[in-house]
């Protein structure tokens, strides 16, 4: 319970100074803030789509139910997750384009992989055999994940877009001003906390639901 | 600044309401756990 209360102190503190302390950027202006958002939640996505492909191969290897629990939960923390970052991406590019949709390469590729992880959890809805569902959710998912770095780092690296230079930018350095650099490090750090700690809630779930449907 | 302190004030209530469902959550979870 500490650990928790120290979460919620922490990103509530580093939201605070986000608005209050930490300097606008000239070209964004008040959208800045968006990014303290928006680049964790991206992050989170990648991570907990990482977690799931890596427990998705634990399961092919050893069978066991439990690695299934943890493909799945961050499967869908991944998705959810890429949507807020899709949300936040939207309202500004609306502030800064004009349009909250532009099929900028950053945004179609985002798409894709909305359609590619909602798929695998389609996949899982279809079949109601555990050990079956397990199989074959964690064959796609070890699969499904080749196209994430593709879609994240390399497609928009490819082709020209609006979009602004990604944290480590071109030239392999993190251009931000010392308190940005502060409180985005530091939200990135409480989203990180967040994913492990809504992970461990829905894996514990997915046991209560085993044992339920073992009964 | 009025406007930003609104969106400061929606940001911090955002998270309040979800940092108080997943505890809601995580105790149910453990009383179903213990039964």
């Amino acid at each position: 319970m500490i650990l928790r209360g120290l979460l919620l102190l922490w990103i509530a503190a580093w939201i605070v100074a986000a608005f209050l302390w930490a300097p606008l950027v000239p070209v964004l202006g008040p959208t800045t803030r968006v990014l303290y958002f928006h680049i964790p939640s991206a992050w989170v996505t990648v991570l907990a789509l990482g977690w799931s492909m890596v427990h998705s191969v634990l399961y092919l290897r050893s069978r066991n139910l439990e690695h299934d629990h943890q493909a799945a939960a961050a499967a869908e923390i991944g998705l959810l997750f890429c949507v807020a970052a899709t949300i936040s991406g939207s309202l500004w590019a609306k502030a800064m384009w004009g349009a909250y949709w532009n099929w900028d390469p950053r945004e179609t590729s985002i798409f894709f992989l909305l359609l590619v992880y909602g798929a695998y959890l389609a996949l899982r809805s279809a079949i109601d055999q555990p050990e079956r569902r397990a199989r074959l959710s964690a064959v796609y998912s070890a699969i499904a994940f080749v196209s994430v770095p593709f879609l994240v780092f390399v497609v928009p690296r490819i082709y020209f877009t609006l979009h602004p230079d990604p944290l480590i930018n071109t030239r392999g350095k993190i251009d931000m001003d010392p308190r940005i650099r502060v409180v985005f490090f530091a939200l990135l750090a409480g989203f990180t906390a967040l994913f492990f700690w809504v992970q461990s809630v829905r894996v514990r779930v997915a046991r209560l639901e085993r044992r339920a449907e073992e009964r | 600044m009025k406007g930003d302190l609104v969106v400061m004030a929606v940001a911090l209530l955002v998270w309040g309401l979800l940092f108080w469902y997943l505890i809601r959550l995580e105790r149910r979870v453990a009383e179903l756990e213990k039964k």
